[in-house]
């Protein structure tokens, strides 16, 4: 059999040789050419409006940081609005409220109770646990409602040692709850 | 008129010298390949359908549920963090394909492959339905815009698009499930404008690919084609014409001539355009419409059936067949890698999960009553009913205290709790660090699951 016709099939073998590997002169489907064209197309276009237009429009990494931007916002404004509605009376006001006591001594017994004891003591059968005693007259930053609230929200003011930041896992009105249970547990 | 192009093995039939496609209508087959090929592929379309609808466990056989993030596979149910298991599947699924390539060629791609199922047992019938066989399709492409054809291609590409968005609501339901896509198709598309946009973009897909792509997907895009093409060797039964029997081709009276008479079945069958009497090629699926064909001209001119057959490179050339070969080892230990490490992670695999986890901060403290050390206790239960733990704590020396803990906890279903533990040692029953571990028995379910962790702490000389 003529191996070498049976192969050419007409086709036209180009002139350039490289380590013995020849190319036909074929043509690409057409469909396939089109899909480069098509991206030259997207090419222009997508360069003009995401680096050329007036509209800026923002990039991936842009976009999220514009949502963070917006999700801190609206934690900033929950605590602000907070904060604004809140003062020492309010908060000794939430603290004879049942509602807002049962939802604070919920979350104390999950987050609070492990340093500081179930009944605040910080003392579990003669044990200190490493928290503070939540249930005496002795304050070591400040006694004030607002005050033990900035305490449980940003943590204790000694970096090195100390109770940490709540509000990363507490939302304001969740802290408030807290702070009026302790306040409940004072004795007057 | 109907001349069929000859396929040759430097161009593809399916693409003109101008790059322009050569549209293909492979001719009608009959045969023992034909008729299992069909009973296997209405098999996979019946699993595919079907699955969605078959309830295990309180879910679908298979669920994707992608807005709660939990896979459900026959009664298993996976959360996002059991993902590592993924590699060893899809690298277990691939070693299964490169086995099975090893062995038999490309035999995925004419039997099982997803694609060639929609291709050739629905949107091929469909067209053998309305247009006719291949003789008639041809002369209506070529035929000039008349009403009745303008209306049998209405009415064909109806039902190509009708049938693609039967398959891409079927697709969409393995993630979200078949009451919820009810829910949603009887809503408007701007309620679920997501899954409505996937399900357009799935429609149009299937609609393009099987009406108008085709064998060009197999031929030039589909990167698993051309692996299984690097994959086979001399030993690999493939689908191949014995030349040594057929050539030189020639009349049935010819006494000089092979056994092969030069009918060209075997061309007019194949569904991507190629000549198999030129050897094993790229485009060849392995959908054996050409040994039916053959088979089926043998018996008329009685001759014995097997010209186009099943055999390896080294059977065709009459040399010694082989069937173990060292990749062969090879990808059965990857199979078995990958099986062994599925099958013991789905033994350990449990609707449960409990992890103690250290407190951040501090990791001891230390006082005139102990050290002590502070753990988070997280509890996540995978079931859709209240779930029950029952915890103990052990590894600890005597005399420790142990706060935090609760003998009984109900997690509700798909939440998790996660609490605060606190374990403290008496100073002269600390002797360093130990591990303690905490043992929960689950139910429903009855399964038991533990999880250790480090006590942490001084020396214990500092302590004296």
């Amino acid at each position: 059999m003529n191996n070498k016709e049976k192969q050419n099939d007409g086709v036209t073998i180009r002139d350039h040789v490289f380590d013995g590997i020849q190319e036909y002169d074929q043509k690409l489907p057409n469909w396939w050419l089109f899909t480069f064209y098509i991206a030259i197309v997207y090419f222009v276009i997508a360069w003009f409006v995401y680096y050329q237009s007036p509209a800026k429009i923002p990039n991936d990494s842009q976009r999220i940081d514009g949502q963070i931007a917006v999700i801190e916002s609206k934690k900033q404004a929950e605590l602000e609005t907070m904060l604004a509605s809140l003062s020492d009376d309010s908060l000794r006001e939430m603290s004879k409220d049942a509602t807002h006591l049962s939802s604070g001594k919920a979350i104390y017994e999950a987050k609070c109770a492990a340093c500081h004891g179930l009944d605040l003591a910080a003392n579990l059968n003669g044990i200190p646990l490493p928290g503070v005693p939540l249930n005496d007259t002795e304050w070591k930053y400040g006694h004030n409602p607002l005050q033990i609230m900035a305490i449980v929200t940003n943590g204790s003011p000694d970096l090195t040692k100390g109770m940490i930041p709540w509000k990363t896992q507490l939302s304001p009105s969740e802290i408030a709850q807290v702070v009026s249970y302790i306040l409940s547990k004072q004795p007057s | 008129m109907s001349a069929i192009k000859k396929p040759n093995l430097v161009s593809l039939t399916s693409v003109n010298e101008d790059g322009s496609r050569y549209f293909l209508h492979p001719a009608d087959v009959k045969g023992r390949f034909t008729l299992w090929r069909r009973l296997f592929g209405a098999l996979l379309l019946a699993v595919y359908v079907l699955l969605p609808w078959i309830p295990v466990g309180g879910f679908p056989a298979v669920f994707l549920d992608i807005a709660e993030r939990r896979f459900h596979f026959f009664g298993l149910t996976f959360l996002a963090e059991d993902l590592w298991i993924g590699f060893f599947l899809l690298t277990g699924l691939g070693f299964s394909l490169f086995y099975v390539t090893a062995l038999f060629g490309r035999l995925w791609c004419g039997w099982a492959c997803p694609y060639t199922v929609f291709l050739e047992h629905i949107y091929r019938r469909i067209e053998r339905f309305i247009d006719g066989d291949a003789t008639s399709r041809k002369k209506l492409d070529a035929a000039p815009w008349t009403g009745s054809k303008i209306v049998r291609r209405v009415i064909k590409h109806s039902l190509y698009v009708l049938v693609s968005l039967i398959l891409a609501h079927i697709f969409i339901s393995y993630f979200i499930s078949i009451p919820r896509l009810y829910d949603y198709m009887q809503q408007s598309p701007a309620h679920n404008a997501k899954a409505f946009g996937v399900m357009l973009f799935l429609t149009g897909a299937l609609y393009f690919s099987f009406s108008w792509f085709r064998e060009q997907f197999c031929i030039i895009l589909c990167p698993y084609g051309r692996i299984q093409s690097a994959l086979t060797d001399d030993d690999t039964v493939i689908i191949g014409y014995d030349e040594k029997r057929g050539e030189p081709r020639g009349k049935k009276s010819d006494p000089d001539a092979g056994d092969c008479i030069n009918c060209s079945r075997c061309v007019q069958v194949c569904p991507t355009g190629i000549d198999i009497r030129n050897g094993l090629q790229l485009e060849c699926i392995g959908c054996s419409g050409c040994i039916d064909a053959c088979d089926e001209v043998m018996d008329k001119i009685e001759r014995p059936r097997g010209l186009i057959r099943y055999d390896s490179l080294n059977g065709f050339a009459g040399g010694k067949k082989r069937f173990f070969r060292p990749r062969i080892f090879l990808y059965t230990g990857f199979m078995a890698l990958g099986a062994t490490v599925l099958s013991l992670f789905l033994t350990t695999l449990h609707s449960a999960k409990v992890e103690l986890i250290r407190m951040t901060g501090q990791p001891y403290y230390v006082d005139d009553s102990g050290v002590r050390n502070q753990y988070r206790l997280q509890l996540v239960t995978k079931r859709t009913e209240p779930t029950v733990f029952t915890l103990k704590l052990t590894g600890l020396p005597e005399g420790a205290v142990i706060l935090g803990l609760d003998e009984k906890v109900t997690v509700q279903p798909g939440e998790e709790s996660m609490k605060t533990l606190l374990v403290q040692v008496p100073k002269d029953k600390y002797k360093g660090e130990f591990k303690i571990t905490v043992e929960a028995s689950v139910s429903p379910g009855d399964f038991d699951l533990t999880d250790s962790i480090e006590f942490v702490g001084p020396s214990a000389y500092s302590l004296k």
